[in-house]
């Protein structure tokens, strides 16, 4: 659990963090979005001590990080950076093994955890383990700079725009990949990106920051369904957030039990975001769907007209809340 | 073979020892073969009897010199890198101008001036060459642990710093060995320099390769001084190519494509 309060920085007269406050829980993966310069950097610094807070406290497992040792600390906190920070005179293999070396580990258990997260991360050993950082290229050496946070098994992992300066493709791969991972692992995650879309795809709890402070945080979906302001908007897209905000809802939350009429040509399986299935309607010239399960049997149906209207309901919801 | 696809790591290109070697080969001649070269030393200077210098063997002439220049290099190594080191600490930071003003201030003072000024304290021999060459040879030396330090990427010191490296193991770990390869470089030029700058203490009484060529310069022989000058220069050939291959070897594996 990491908690912010009322947490400052000034870099001399420039105030670059201005009086933040938030918490992450333990498991959960939290999104720091903004635009460049926006501190939000400078806040994940904080977090391992790479930078001291000027004013605030920056408590972890209801502990100040002052009262730990900043070495301890950050041995434990894993931590990934956009220009990956790989040591160019080590290969794929001494670089994952920086933190456990560092713990003393003994070269066995050292070797075994580097050969499991290479696996775990798609780099098969006997390719990558002897390159060095040099014949890498972007997405791999990213991804090594994921398995080297993930190396000592933190509970705790600091991304700071780790996909940041990969091409779309690549970065929506590696997105995947770490929405699978965390799924398994439960990390404590911070992520700092620019990229709401990323953010919106991989967090559970969005803070966004301007000029120093945090204009607007909460979940994906109430972000989505009621911007703070015009900024937030903007940055969720404007008039794509209708779309982006049925890209978070699965077709099962929404499905109606099977009626009486015939089912719909149209099939979408239910692990389908409303966005999909918004898609197939489109496609099929349908506006009724079937939903079915794994096993292709029909377990519900959704209409357009239904959806349309869940989400005007959900939002007036979220405005009474 | 493109160089690129010489330099890849587990590819290195096999002929990186030819040049040690044949420095290394002629230098052996040279020492142990110089009256072979008797007629063209005796075209050299026509009016004397013995042509080849023989009062100290070229043997324990060059092992003399190496050992003068080995001491000095040792000395200005450890002076060197370590006052570059501490002054690019947080603690050190403030005498990093004065530092590098002293490293300056010793190359500028001519060695011989040393020599003149250290002779009355050391005496006579070895040690005031030893003490000249010190000083002389500090300057690559600082300088590049200066700059090979000061180019160490920030970001790597910051993520060397977030994964939990104590100031020692960061410098150990990755300042170091990432600054070796321009480290080395310094290291390499002040060797080279101060093989031919030991010569010098054949004027105090140092017995080295410069030796023959004071003898030569005195005796107004020149076949002397060509025999002390090419022993010399092949002897500061071969420590230099052998640096050199020792300095690719550091760089080879973590070049950037």
């Amino acid at each position: 659990m990491i908690e912010l309060r009322n947490v400052s920085k000034d870099f001399g007269d420039v105030q670059a963090v201005d009086d933040i406050s938030f918490s992450v829980p333990r498991g959960k993966f939290c999104a720091l979005v903004g635009a460049s310069g926006c501190g939000k950097s400078s806040t994940l610094r904080m977090i391992n001590r790479l930078t001291e807070q000027s004013r605030g406290d920056i408590l972890l497992d209801d502990q100040a990080i002052q009262d730990y040792d900043p070495v301890k600390l950050r041995r434990r906190i894993g931590y990934a950076i956009q220009e990956t920070g790989l040591f160019p005179h080590w290969n794929v293999m001494r670089n994952i093994a920086t933190v456990p070396k560092l713990l003393k580990w003994p070269a066995t258990r050292v070797h075994q955890r580097v050969e499991e997260l290479m696996h775990f991360l798609h780099l098969p050993v006997a390719e990558f383990a002897h390159k060095y950082p040099g014949e890498l290229s972007g997405g791999q050496a990213q991804r090594v700079g994921v398995a080297r946070a993930l190396a000592a098994d933190p509970d705790i992992l600091l991304m700071d725009e780790p996909f940041g300066a990969l091409d779309p493709i690549t970065r929506g791969q590696l997105q995947t990949m770490l929405a699978r991972l965390q799924a398994r692992l439960h990390k404590t995650v911070v992520l700092v990106t620019h990229d709401m879309d990323e953010a919106l795809r991989l967090a559970d709890h969005l803070v966004v920051m301007r000029e120093g402070a945090i204009v607007q945080q909460g979940s994906p979906l109430a972000l989505l369904q009621k911007p703070a302001n015009d900024y937030v908007d903007s940055l969720l897209g404007g008039l794509e957030r209708g779309l982006k905000q049925a890209a978070l809802t699965r077709v099962r939350d929404h499905m109606a039990p099977l009626g009486p009429t015939l089912p719909a040509q149209s099939r979408v399986p239910d692990g389908y975001t409303l966005r999909q299935t918004l898609s197939v309607m489109l496609r099929d010239h349908s506006e009724r769907v079937t939903v079915v399960d794994t096993n292709d049997m029909p377990v519900g149906e959704l209409s357009l007209r239904k959806l349309v209207k869940e989400a005007h309901t959900r939002e007036g919801e979220a405005h009474e809340s | 073979m493109s160089p690129d696809l010489q330099r890849l790591p587990g590819n290195p290109n096999p002929l990186r020892w030819l040049m040690p070697v044949v420095w290394l080969v002629l230098l052996g001649v040279a020492v142990k073969a110089m009256p072979l070269a008797t007629p063209a030393l005796e075209w050299l200077s026509p009016d004397t009897d013995g042509v080849v210098y023989e009062r100290t063997a070229f043997t324990t002439l060059l092992w003399r010199h190496a050992l003068t220049v080995g001491v000095a290099a040792v000395l200005t190594v450890i002076v060197g890198i370590t006052a570059g080191v501490a002054v690019t600490r947080p603690r050190g930071r403030d005498f990093l101008p004065l530092v590098g003003q002293c490293a300056s201030l010793g190359q500028t003072f001519p060695p011989v001036a040393v020599l003149a000024l250290a002779v009355p304290v050391l005496g006579f021999g070895t040690l005031p060459i030893v003490c000249a060459l010190v000083l002389y040879g500090l300057l690559p030396i600082v300088r590049n642990t200066l700059a090979g330090l000061q180019n160490v990427d920030d970001t790597l010191i910051a993520t060397a710093r977030g994964m939990g490296m104590t100031g020692r193991q960061r410098l150990y770990r990755v300042e170091l060995p990432l600054a070796a390869p321009v480290i080395l470089a310094g290291v390499r030029t002040s060797i080279t320099v101060n093989i031919a700058t030991a010569a010098l203490g054949a004027t105090v009484g140092a017995s080295n390769l410069g030796e023959p060529i004071i003898a030569g310069i005195v005796n107004g022989n020149t076949a002397y001084v060509v025999q002390g000058a090419v022993i010399i220069a092949l002897l500061a050939l071969s420590v230099d190519s052998l640096l050199d291959v020792w300095q690719r070897q550091l760089t080879q594996s973590r070049e950037r494509h």
